[in-house]
C-alpha cells in the first residue's frame, strides 16, 4: 500500500506541469480558420485582411502567437524573423499578436524588422480555438491544413527547423 | 450649523466610493457561475470566473455570447473541451480513469466503516458449558 502510494507520488513528481495536452496537434485536426485585420505595415502586400483558409493546402504554413508584453516573444522575435528570410519559399509565417495594443505591436515590429505577414487580434479570440495557453506559442501546420506542432514557449533555430523538416518534402 | 457642514463633506465622501465589486458589472452572473467550472488556461488554480488574465477575460465575454445565442451550458463546456481538451473542466469527468477520483472515496469510507463495525461489533458470550469447565478447573487443586 505504502509502496503503490509513494509509486504514485514518484510518478506524478516526474510529470511536468507545463506540458500541457493540445488537442489539435494530438489528434493532426484541421487548422482552424481565422479572419484578422492585418497590421497596417503588411497591408500593401498582404490585403486588409487575412483569412486562414486561403492560404491552406499550399505551403506549411507557422503559426505565430505573440505580444509585446511578453518577455519570451523578444527572446524567440529574431528566430522566427531569420527563418522566415531563409525558408519564405517553402512556407509561409503568420504572426497573430494577441491581446495587445496596436501602438505597442507596431514598436515590437519595429524593433525586430519582421517581414512576415502580422495580424492583429486584440480579443485572443483565434487563439481560444487554438486552445493557446499563454504567448509565445507557435503550431505548424502542414501542407494539407492539419494542425501537426504546437510549441508552447520561446522557440529556438533548431527547434524550429527540426519542426520545418516534419512538414517539408 | 458647523455640525451640517461637516455631516455635508462627510456625505460627499459617498460618491468617492467605487460601486463594490462583485459581481463584476459587466456580464451577467450566469456567465460566472459556467466560468468558475472552466479553468482559466494561463494560471495556477485558478478558474475563468476568478483570473483577471487576458484569456480568462475572452472566455467569459465568449460564454457571454454563446449564453445571448441561446447555447446551453452543457454546449458550451463542450465548447472549451473541443479546444483544450478535458483538462479545462475544473471537476474531473465521471467517467473512464478519472472516474476513480469519485468512487475511491465514497469506497475508502464504506471500507472504513465496516472495519469499525467489526471491531465495535459486541462479542459473543461464551458457550455456558465452556465457562462451567472453566469455573470447575479454577477450583482444582493444582496438580
Amino acid at each position: 500500500m505504502v509502496l503503490a502510494l509513494g509509486g504514485l507520488f514518484y510518478w506524478g513528481m516526474q510529470r511536468n506541469p507545463k506540458e500541457l495536452p493540445s488537442v489539435l496537434a494530438k489528434e493532426r485536426r484541421p487548422a482552424p480558420d481565422f479572419t484578422l485585420p492585418v497590421l497596417p505595415p503588411y497591408r500593401k502586400e498582404w490585403g486588409e485582411t487575412f483569412k486562414l483558409s486561403d492560404h491552406l493546402g499550399r505551403k506549411p504554413i507557422v503559426l505565430n502567437f505573440w505580444a509585446s508584453w511578453c518577455l519570451p516573444c523578444y527572446e524567440e522575435a529574431p528566430v522566427l524573423e531569420a527563418t522566415w528570410r531563409r525558408y519564405k519559399d517553402q512556407v509561409l509565417f503568420v504572426g497573430i499578436n494577441t491581446q495587445d495594443k496596436e501602438g505597442d505591436a507596431l514598436r515590437f515590429i519595429e524593433r525586430f524588422d519582421l517581414t512576415f505577414p502580422q495580424v492583429f487580434d486584440p480579443r485572443g479570440r483565434v487563439g481560444v480555438d487554438y486552445g493557446m495557453y499563454g504567448v509565445p506559442e507557435t503550431f505548424v501546420i502542414d501542407r494539407e491544413g492539419r494542425v501537426v506542432v504546437r510549441h508552447a514557449g520561446a522557440i529556438d533555430q533548431a527547434g524550429l527547423e527540426k519542426y520545418l523538416k516534419e512538414v517539408l518534402p | 450649523m458647523r455640525a451640517w457642514v461637516l455631516v455635508l463633506f462627510l456625505a460627499l465622501g459617498v460618491w468617492a466610493q467605487e460601486n463594490p465589486a462583485s459581481p463584476p458589472p459587466d456580464l451577467p452572473p450566469e456567465v460566472f457561475a459556467i466560468a468558475r467550472e472552466l479553468r482559466c488556461p494561463v494560471c495556477q488554480g485558478e478558474s475563468a470566473a476568478e483570473s483577471n488574465s487576458g484569456v480568462a477575460a475572452e472566455m467569459r465575454r465568449l460564454i457571454a455570447e454563446m449564453l445571448q445565442e441561446g447555447k446551453t451550458e452543457e454546449e458550451i463546456k463542450a465548447f472549451f473541451v473541443d479546444r483544450y481538451g478535458e483538462w479545462i473542466l475544473y471537476e474531473p469527468p465521471r467517467r473512464g480513469v478519472t472516474l476513480w477520483v469519485w468512487v475511491l472515496p465514497v469506497l475508502g469510507l464504506a471500507l472504513l466503516g465496516l472495519g469499525l463495525f467489526t471491531y465495535f461489533r459486541p462479542k459473543k458470550p461464551l458457550p455456558p458449558e465452556l465457562l462451567e469447565e472453566a469455573e470447575r478447573r479454577l477450583k482444582e487443586p493444582p496438580a
